[in-house]
């Protein structure tokens, strides 16, 4: 569980039992037919808003195809008791699990697609889908009733029944997605979301967490849809399938609040009694309002209030919560790793790697290789290279040529997060945070990463923090850090990963002075507990001191290596580089 | 089957492929426009192509103001004056909705505004088809006019063989063409193209150098309305439609403009161009509900295997 | 040139600015100088017209202040902001074309003088800009600033992240860009260079003008160092 989440959970889960039962109460008074199913509906576009919401509120991966799952969930439903006389009580866990293998069927190409072209894509499934069924005869299917075990196939004479069973249902969907939010999983969703790239370089499988999401979504939404089927008794390709099916979890669960469970329930509970209310009252006159309302709704929502009702109101009224602070006893719990005895063979060593754009080579043969709790600093002028060469290490890019290993073992061809999972840290030359989460789930993230458990992930995080000095900002959200708390955020992210090697990507870059020699502290601190570090810097100050071996690249290649006194006097350094005036600034 | 019947379906096919083609393409230049400058995905493209369709429509027969042009005539000229009203409609839609949702307002934010510009467009969508069928009913229309009727014959080529060359398809595929031409004319060398490549490319830069870009992206989406909407008032002449016809038209425009490469306007003519022929090929195999599966596992297979499309261009940096 | 009078700004509820008076005067270069958060960038970004300006701006004898960061941009100013802002999928080429605010008419600048100055940059002519390095990025950004021929360029920490010998180069482009008549209102960190090359210096605390003057001045000046600057 993520830290504070025991205290999330308990509030959340006394609020759904209390919600719960007031609306079961409320349906007990309700006499009219139509409003009663009304009040069945809600719970059930509520539960398919909420499994939306965990692939495309959490995840940020925004489906416009979700009707695939719900449409298969309720064909499932309707023709396994229609050819196979199988009850709904049977059928719907079926749907639940052809939902759950159709999410990986979908998910497995999809998912190597990101933004627009995902949110097409899934919108191209259910559509095919529908094309198909058409084509097949599917054109409308009814289920049959049956007079002598009503019960045993889903048929109740009291609609009320039907009610307490989507509840129920939705009730399941609620606990699961708070789960998942208080979670590891929730954090790693929510961090793919902010910065797929940084939580990749932190360890995180992003393509494995997005189809675990996928397939909890759709196994979701696959009830859902069986449920709504037995409801609706007359199933038709578009009536399951349909563009505005996918449209209602959108639109329910933007309305409401994305990325919060709360969302959709409150999205359904306002949106589909407004609608269908409307439909009823003025559908003869207006046909198609139903359609102009929900336009309208979350075009409102859009503007007024973009995340949804939900965090609108929270904010608001209720004001940011103080985040728990985290106990300093957590960190000692940690034990610091020895600085391990040298044992002569070097930590990375990199030979004649190569990675070229188009024509352009950007990194040539390079080879050079650092040794264990060495500070090596890869200097150069723009264009060298640098960040190219980190890319290629770091798994974000493929090498065309050669290979570079981590105490023997081949770095190459790993993604990323397989890399870091090695014990390779990375920072950015511009930062990535994530920055709707607070310090400490930035720091937590290069924990989860790491694949330690809850606990140790807490420690490590607490120790982390320490060790760059920001364990009283970790309450802080990241959009409001400074640029120097930024990059020890970073750094701190990589270290509670538990790295063996750091790569830092111009870690001082637009510090002043003062912030300067802070970030310096950290970083000859880590050192002195054995960290091995390769560092990307143009601060040349900094580096002298610093450093204990320099790696000149320009142009790609390398262009001198060793200590860093005589590299600065090299010449060809100092006219590919430096410049003379520099060097006669240094001496004067 | 028959060699003579062969060849003539396989040529009528090709030559519908072509002319249908053109005119999708024409419509997924519209889209690739919005796309290509302001990045935006927009969901309601379908429903302003069913708008030209449309005002066309009133204009031709609805209000009779243009039949002095006689049924020749009326119908093409009335798919082109559909643009300047379409063009003012995106225009205001721009200015008060999804200019809000997107562009310097939303750049550099999180998911760079995607959310919000998929909704808002979403929603759109939502009204001006319901909305449309409050305002114009649901019983399909159409443009009439007798050339839909009337074919130039080709042949006979081989034995019997002939191609049917549609004459209300062959004059919209000609303005088709002409339209597309001046667009790319106009986008090539004016000071507005210009304008618009460099807000396309980087907003904020374009802004330092004096660029309006609010008002180009506003130029940009009332013209992909616009260039769509004649697409949409030329299909009106060979086509029956109603407020929803927009929606079996997205996908089809999204395929085109996928497979040309977002971002690339002569990129999105030839997709809807290969789309167009791959729809009117599979005509002859399969039956019309799965024509449609075809294009979207089409699109779905452009966009797995080569999803910069055939002209798009990626240059990023980690 | 440019006379900034009681200048206010605010990100959001923050007060950034709290009354900044400063002057450039024709073909001067002014450098404003202090340490990270006073709001040096901020008042930048106030008299480009990208944050909303509480206040007097006037440039040429023209108020802009409120107006929008195009049109001041149009009106002769050019802005060369932290972040590099190139566009991405043109070539270096295209991008420098883009620069002229007129197409074919040039002001003071041509292309071959950017090459010249900046060597890099001519070997990746027909390379898209989105591939160069972060610091070359940041050299195109100001030669496609300088190719819209302005009167006044507003340039914050250019040499951020560049190698020691492209500072030189960079210096080296200011000193002959007000050889060319054009002012400079630069933000720098690096001390040196700015007291080089400026003719007056202005010290930012806390949203003011706290110190005014020329370096000469400054370096005199151990008190001001001390408080104000990072030295």
């Amino acid at each position: 569980m993520r830290h504070g989440a025991g205290q999330q959970l308990r509030f959340n889960l006394t609020v759904l039992a209390v919600v719960s039962v007031a609306y079961l109460v409320l349906a007990s008074f309700v006499a009219n037919s139509y409003y009663q199913l009304i009040l069945t509906l809600v719970p059930v576009w509520a539960l398919f808003g909420v499994s939306w919401n965990i692939l495309s509120g959490y995840g940020g991966q925004l489906s416009f195809g979700h009707a695939s799952f719900f449409g298969i969930g309720a064909y499932t439903v309707t023709l396994a008791v229609v050819y196979w006389s199988l009850s709904p009580w049977i059928g719907i866990p079926l749907g639940m699990i052809l939902g759950g293998l159709a999410a990986v069927l979908i998910g497995l190409p999809t998912f190597r697609l990101r933004g627009h072209y995902f949110a097409l894509s899934m919108l191209a499934y259910p559509l095919a889908i529908l094309y198909v069924l058409q084509y097949l005869g599917f054109q409308e299917v009814s289920m049959p009733m049956h007079r002598d075990h009503p019960a045993a196939f889903m048929e109740f004479a009291e609609p009320r029944v039907y009610t307490l069973i989507a509840v129920l249902l939705l009730v399941a969907g609620v606990v699961v997605s708070l789960l998942i939010e208080n979670s590891r999983f929730g954090l790693a969703l929510l961090a793919i979301r902010q910065n797929e790239l940084a939580a990749e370089a932190a360890g995180i499988n992003a393509r494995l967490w997005k189809m675990r999401a996928l397939v909890v979504s759709g196994m979701m939404a696959a009830v859902a849809g069986g449920f709504y089927a037995r409801i609706l008794l007359v199933v038709t390709p578009d009536s399951v399938f349909g563009m505005l099916v996918s449209a209602q979890a959108v639109v329910v669960t933007l309305f409401g609040g994305v990325a919060s469970v709360w969302g959709p329930v409150i999205g359904a509970a306002i949106l589909v009694p407004l609608a269908e209310t409307l439909q009823a009252e003025l559908g003869t006159y207006l046909p198609g309002i139903q359609g102009v309302v929900y336009g309208v709704a979350i075009i409102g929502v859009m503007l007024l209030s973009p995340d949804g009702l939900f965090w609108t109101i929270r904010d608001r009224w209720f004001g940011q919560k103080a985040p728990e602070p985290i106990p300093d006893s957590t960190a000692s719990a940690v034990p610091v790793r020895p600085a391990s005895a040298h044992s002569g063979a070097p930590l990375l060593k990199v030979e004649s790697l190569s990675r070229a754009f188009g024509g352009l080579k950007a990194v040539s043969e390079v080879s050079f290789s650092i040794g264990e709790g060495e500070i090596l600093g890869i200097i150069g002028p723009n264009g060298a290279g640098k960040t190219t060469l980190f890319n290629v290490l770091n798994g974000v890019l493929s090498a065309d040529e050669g290979s570079a290993r981590l105490d023997g073992v081949e770095m190459l061809g790993k993604k990323t997060f397989a890399v870091c999972r090695m014990g390779v840290g990375r920072t950015f030359q511009v930062v990535r945070s994530f920055p709707r989460l607070p310090l400490l789930d930035n720091v937590m993230v290069g924990a989860y990463g790491a694949g330690l458990s809850d606990r140790d992930a807490i420690a490590s995080a607490a120790r982390a923090l320490i060790q760059v000095g920001l364990q009283h900002q970790s309450g802080v959200v990241a959009a409001q850090l400074t640029n120097k708390q930024l990059r020890l955020m970073e750094l701190a992210r990589a270290l509670a990963g538990h790295p063996r090697l750091l790569l830092l990507d111009e870690a001082l870059a637009g510090l002043g002075r003062e912030e300067c020699d802070d970030v310096l502290h950290v970083l000859a601190q880590l050192r002195q507990q054995g960290m091995t570090i390769c560092i990307i810097e143009h601060t040349m100050h900094a580096m002298m001191r610093l450093a204990d071996r320099f790696v000149v690249l320009d142009h790609g290649r390398v262009l001198a290596t060793g200590l860093p006194r005589a590299v600065v006097e090299d010449h060809a350094v100092i006219e590919a580089y430096l410049g003379k005036k520099w060097l006669a600034r240094q001496d004067a | 089957m028959d060699l003579e019947i062969l060849i003539e379906n396989v040529l009528n096919a090709v030559t519908a492929g072509i002319t249908i083609g053109c005119i999708y393409g024409l419509m997924c230049i519209g889209l690739g426009l919005i796309f290509g400058v302001m990045r935006i995905v927009n969901f309601a493209q379908g429903e302003l192509l069913m708008l030209g369709m449309f005002a066309s429509y009133y204009l031709v027969t609805g209000g009779r103001v243009l039949s002095f042009l006689g049924p020749y005539w009326g119908p093409f000229i009335g798919a082109i004056c559909a643009a300047p009203i379409v063009f003012a409609g995106g225009a205001i839609l721009h200015r008060f909705l999804i200019s809000r949702v997107s562009g310097l307002r939303t750049a550099g934010s999180l998911d760079e505004g995607h959310f919000g510009q998929l909704i808002v467009t979403l929603g759109i969508s939502l009204i001006l088809q319901n909305g449309g069928q409050i305002v114009f009913g649901s019983t399909p229309v159409a443009v009439r006019t007798p050339l839909s009727a009337e074919a130039f014959l080709i042949g006979p080529i081989y034995r019997g063989a002939t191609v049917f060359l549609n004459k209300a398809k062959l004059i919209a595929f000609f303005v088709a063409i002409l339209v597309a031409i001046v667009l790319y004319l106009t986008l090539e060398y004016t000071r507005l193209g210009k304008a618009l490549r460099a807000a396309a490319d980087n907003p904020t830069a374009a802004t330092y150098m004096g660029i309006d870009v609010d008002r180009a992206y506003r130029i940009a989406f009332g013209l992909g309305s616009a260039i769509t909407a004649v697409a949409g008032g030329l299909m009106a002449t060979y086509i029956s439609f109603g407020p929803f016809v927009g929606f079996d038209y997205v996908i089809i425009m999204y395929s085109g403009v996928v497979l040309g490469g977002m971002g690339s306007i002569l990129g999105a003519f030839w997709g809807g161009l290969t789309v167009g022929f791959v729809q009117q090929f599979s005509a002859l195999i399969l039956p019309p509900q799965l024509q449609n599966a075809t294009i979207f596992v089409v699109f779905l297979m452009i966009v797995l295997l080569r999803p910069q499309g055939l002209f798009g261009r990626s240059a990023e940096r980690a | 040139m440019l006379a900034v009078h009681d200048l206010h700004a605010f990100y959001g509820k923050s007060h950034i600015l709290q009354g900044v008076d400063l002057r450039v005067g024709q073909g001067e270069i002014v450098s404003l100088l202090g340490r990270n958060g006073v709001g040096r960038t901020t008042t930048c970004k106030a008299i480009m017209g990208l944050l909303a300006p509480v206040g007097r701006v006037v440039f040429k004898d023209r108020d802009i202040a409120g107006l929008r960061a195009d049109v001041i941009a149009h009106a002769g100013i050019g802005y060369v902001p932290e972040d590099r802002q190139i566009f991405p999928t043109l070539t270096v080429q295209q991008n420098l074309e883009l620069g002229l605010k007129r197409t074919g008419r040039f002001g003071r600048w041509s292309f071959d003088d950017m090459y010249a100055l900046f060597p890099n940059l001519a070997e990746r002519r027909r390379n898209a800009a989105g591939v160069l390095s972060g610091g070359e990025q940041q050299m195109l950004t100001m030669c496609r600033t300088l190719m819209g021929d302005p009167e006044l360029v507003i340039i914050d920490e250019p040499t951020e992240g560049l190698a020691p010998k492209l500072v030189e180069q960079v210096a080296t482009l200011l000193d002959e860009i007000a050889r060319r008549g054009v002012s400079i209102l630069l933000v720098e960190q690096k001390l040196t260079i700015a007291l080089k090359i400026s003719h007056r210096v202005y010290v930012m605390g806390h949203g003011r003008i706290v110190f005014e003057g020329t370096p000469a001045e400054l370096l005199a000046n151990e008190a001001v160092r001390r408080e104000r600057l990072e030295v």
